[in-house]
């Protein structure tokens, strides 16, 4: 019996020390992480729209602007209605509002929130700004975020960070669409497949199958287990000449994605993960916009 | 196991060759197996693998006479656990282009056969440079054993060499599947115990004269 509480004060001395010391860098890592995090968004998010700015000319990154949505679920006593913090435009003064949208689109109503745009970004903050004006029993629950690249007041493209299943965990990425919704762009943020297999989705050759997609392609799309081309996996690290490229990029224009070789499961989950994010928003975001005009 | 008599090159060399951990010892052979398509692959899980064994390592030989025996693995993973969490905060908060490279070799650390093994053969009974010396021979035996199975595979597999195509075509596409990998793993085994028979029978050849 002696031993027996020997030991486990033991094991729980041994997991506190190494607790405190995880917590411990943890709390002294955690800015510089989030920053890095953040950093890494914005590049990404520039590289995905590159293609899309460099084709207007005078256009600069710097007159690109990001404007975010954040999805809420808000749970009534017995009804559930979709939250949207939009950026509330008509007004001349930035600030955000609340769409209230009940799950057949109709608009409810909408709210003034009392929140500054630097602070938007914090979620604890846009989490305090909605429990003031809501309800004492509605209760917001977070879901995700939406961003549109404005230039010069007009919708360039969307872009969609998102999650959803893979073969072992969540895997993290960044859609960007078109003004039409068709796919300009497919990022890996981080995911914890096997580096070898299911890691090699973060290769230029596979995710750049998904680029150029058109949205009609996109929501019929399939994974088909055949070898890539090799002239097409060229096409796809970019290393052809500029000719062949758009050569090349109209014959394969429509080809189903070709699976990883060994990893036929991370394949389809990304491919049917995004076909189901981009369909998501699709139908949201045509909501938001007939009920916010 | 007594406490090693070996001098610290010995105890490098050792981790190296003698018992390597993938051909000699024949631990940690799942990323042995799976992960060693190319030898950039190797590289990165090398170098992560080498920094959680010396970390793992020093903490053990400083700590071991506090560790009740009865609880030692538990210890030994709570030890590993703590260092890859460390390492893999650290290397996103100030290091984010080693990190978007290397982050997924860190987090596979944690099960790894070859750090547990050497905890409880070595660690926990030697000093602290001891330790440090097997730890940095396991850990440069481990990155050699997958560099080396990187190699085969990447050159007979895709016909590259650290991503550059060298050969221009893919010899037998089938190495790059997961399968090959335990041929691969086969052969070395195969050529390292050959080359330990040869110099065993000529080290009793000498004795003998």
């Amino acid at each position: 019996m002696k031993e027996i509480i020997r030991i486990t004060v033991a094991l729980t001395i041994s997991c506190l020390v190494a607790g405190t010391v995880m917590g411990g860098v943890f709390i002294l890592t955690a800015k510089a992480k989030k920053h890095n995090e953040h950093l890494n968004m914005q590049q990404t998010m520039l590289g995905l729209l590159e293609s899309e700015i460099r084709g207007k000319p005078g256009f600069s990154t710097e007159e690109l602007d990001f404007c975010n949505i954040y999805r809420y679920i808000i749970e009534d006593k017995n009804k559930t209605y979709l939250g949207y913090v939009v950026p509330a435009e008509q007004d001349t003064g930035s600030g955000y509002e609340l769409l209230l949208i009940d799950l057949e689109g109709r608009l409810i109503t909408r709210h003034r929130l009392d929140l500054l745009s630097e602070r938007a970004m914090e979620e604890q903050d846009r989490a305090a700004a909605i429990a003031n004006v809501l309800g004492s029993h509605e209760h917001a629950r977070y879901a995700e975020t939406m961003i549109i690249a404005k230039l010069n007041d007009q919708r360039i493209a969307y872009l969609l960070p998102g999650k959803f299943p893979g073969f072992k965990t969540f895997i993290h990425v960044m859609a960007a669409l078109d003004s039409d919704f068709n796919l300009l762009g497919l990022e890996i943020m981080s995911h914890e497949e096997d580096p070898g297999l299911g890691g090699e989705i973060e290769r230029e050759y596979f995710k750049n199958q998904f680029k150029g997609k058109s949205f009609e392609k996109l929501r019929l799309l399939e994974v088909i287990k055949e070898p890539l081309p090799e002239e097409y996996r060229r096409y796809l690290e970019r290393e052809v000449s500029q000719k062949d490229m758009a050569r090349i990029g109209k014959e394969y224009q429509d080809e189903d994605i070709h699976a990883i070789t060994g990893a036929t499961i991370s394949s389809s989950c990304v491919t049917n993960g995004l076909k189901r994010m981009v369909k998501k928003f699709v139908y949201r975001i045509k909501i938001l916009d007939r009920v916010s005009l | 196991m007594p406490a090693t008599t070996k001098t610290n090159r010995q105890l490098f060399v050792n981790g190296l060759l003698n018992e390597n951990p993938i051909f000699r010892l024949a631990l940690s052979m799942c990323p042995a197996v799976g992960i060693s398509t190319t030898v950039m692959n190797g590289i990165l899980l090398g170098i992560a693998v080498l920094f959680v064994q010396v970390f793992s390592s020093c903490t053990i030989s400083l700590i071991k006479n506090y560790i009740h025996p009865r609880i030692r693995i538990p210890t030994y993973t709570l030890t590993i656990a703590t260092w890859v969490t460390v390492i893999d905060l650290v290397l996103a908060a100030y290091m984010p282009v080693a990190y978007k490279a290397m982050g997924i070799f860190v987090r596979l650390i944690v099960a790894f056969a070859i750090i547990t093994m050497r905890l409880e053969v070595f660690a926990c009974k030697n000093d602290l440079w001891p330790s440090f010396w097997d730890g940095m021979g396991m850990g440069f035996g481990f990155m050699f054993g997958m560099v080396v199975l990187g190699a085969i595979r990447e050159i007979l597999g895709m016909g590259t060499l650290l991503g550059y195509d060298i050969l221009g075509f893919r010899p037998i596409l089938f190495f790059v599947l997961p399968a090959a990998g335990f041929f691969t793993v086969g052969f070395m085994m195969a050529i390292f115990n050959y080359v330990e028979t040869l110099y065993s029978r000529r080290r009793k050849e000498n004795n003998i004269v």
